[in-house]
């Protein structure tokens, strides 16, 4: 299951995101928007908007699942930890 | 000279953790809201809007993010709560957490699971003995000011504004399930909302009560 997650350097809730999965050892990519700058900020901004519908942060894809902000819950489930 | 930039910067640089603290939280009270109760994770969101600010020049909220529009990222500088508070009403909580309603004990418990509500959030406005039979009263909901009426053990909610003058309708008379404005006298049923006169119907909402609470129902984004 591939996962990918949208954050921003500055953002608490995206640090315990990144955080857990690692503790958990889970492979992931990870597009840090605000650090980006031109059109690729815009393209990033554009396809968290499309993904989450809004533009806060963390947004974690997880095969098809879309989770908006540090789930640990939905995470755990997703990825049978 | 002035110097435009230090003119619109509302914060002198070396700010710090305890400088936002006092500055922010009046605001947050009058908002009814007030820091979390975990201090440690304050403390660490305020040292990313302190990051930002030295960055930015204001203390964007550090959770959301910066698009470049000016009138966009205007409504994320922290304290966000103004623009957001039909969402925050139904978390309990600013986004990050940084703020939490008054009524809240224990803040940790609001640290978990984050998402927005997309469906509509039920939100307590008083108990049940609060409102006695056969009277109307005003509600401050989110950013919504509304009228709760009780008529035997029904409850409705309707928007606290006759559409004629604008008087808050939970100053007027009830009489069955009919309110009148307490300016001019026009009437509502609190049930739908509707009035005998043109283009002047208030829009209303669910009500339910659940062990002697009372909620209103709010969309989210509505």
């Amino acid at each position: 299951m591939t996962v990918k997650v949208f954050a921003l350097s500055t953002c608490p809730y995206c640090r315990m995101t990144r955080k857990y999965l690692d503790e958990n050892a889970v492979a992931y990519d990870v597009v840090e928007v605000d650090l980006l700058e031109g059109q690729a900020r815009t393209d990033a901004i554009d396809e968290v908007k499309r993904l989450s519908g809004g533009s806060s942060f963390p947004v974690v894809i997880i095969g098809d699942e879309v989770i908006v902000g540090f789930n640990k819950k939905r995470i755990k489930e997703l990825l049978g930890l | 000279m002035t110097d435009a930039a230090l003119v619109r910067r509302r914060f002198l640089a070396g700010t710090t953790i305890d400088d936002l603290k006092a500055y922010m939280e009046p605001f947050a009270d009058r908002l009814g809201y007030k820091f979390n109760t975990e201090t440690e994770f304050v403390d660490e969101v305020l040292a990313s809007e302190i990051e930002i600010l030295e960055l930015t020049g204001d203390v964007y909220c550090p959770c959301r993010v910066r698009t470049g529009d000016p009138k966009e990222d205007a409504k994320i500088v922290c304290p966000c709560i103004p623009f957001f508070r039909d969402q925050f009403a139904g978390l309990s909580k600013c986004w990050c957490g940084l703020f939490i309603l008054k009524s809240i004990d224990d803040g940790g418990e609001l640290l978990g699971v984050i998402d927005e509500p997309k469906d509509p959030v039920d939100v307590p406005v008083f108990r049940l003995d609060d409102l006695p039979p056969g009277q109307i009263r005003h509600v401050k909901v989110g950013r919504r000011d509304i009228a709760v009426a009780r008529v035997g053990d029904e409850f409705f909610a309707l928007a606290n504004v006759c559409r004629h003058a604008f008087a808050p309708l939970a100053e007027g008379f009830m009489d069955g399930y009919t309110v009148m404005c307490p300016w001019h006298g026009w009437r509502y049923d609190v049930r739908d909302g509707t009035t005998d006169h043109p283009d002047a119907d208030v829009r209303t909402f669910p009500v339910s009560v659940v062990e002697g609470e009372v909620f209103v129902t709010l969309s989210p984004r509505g």
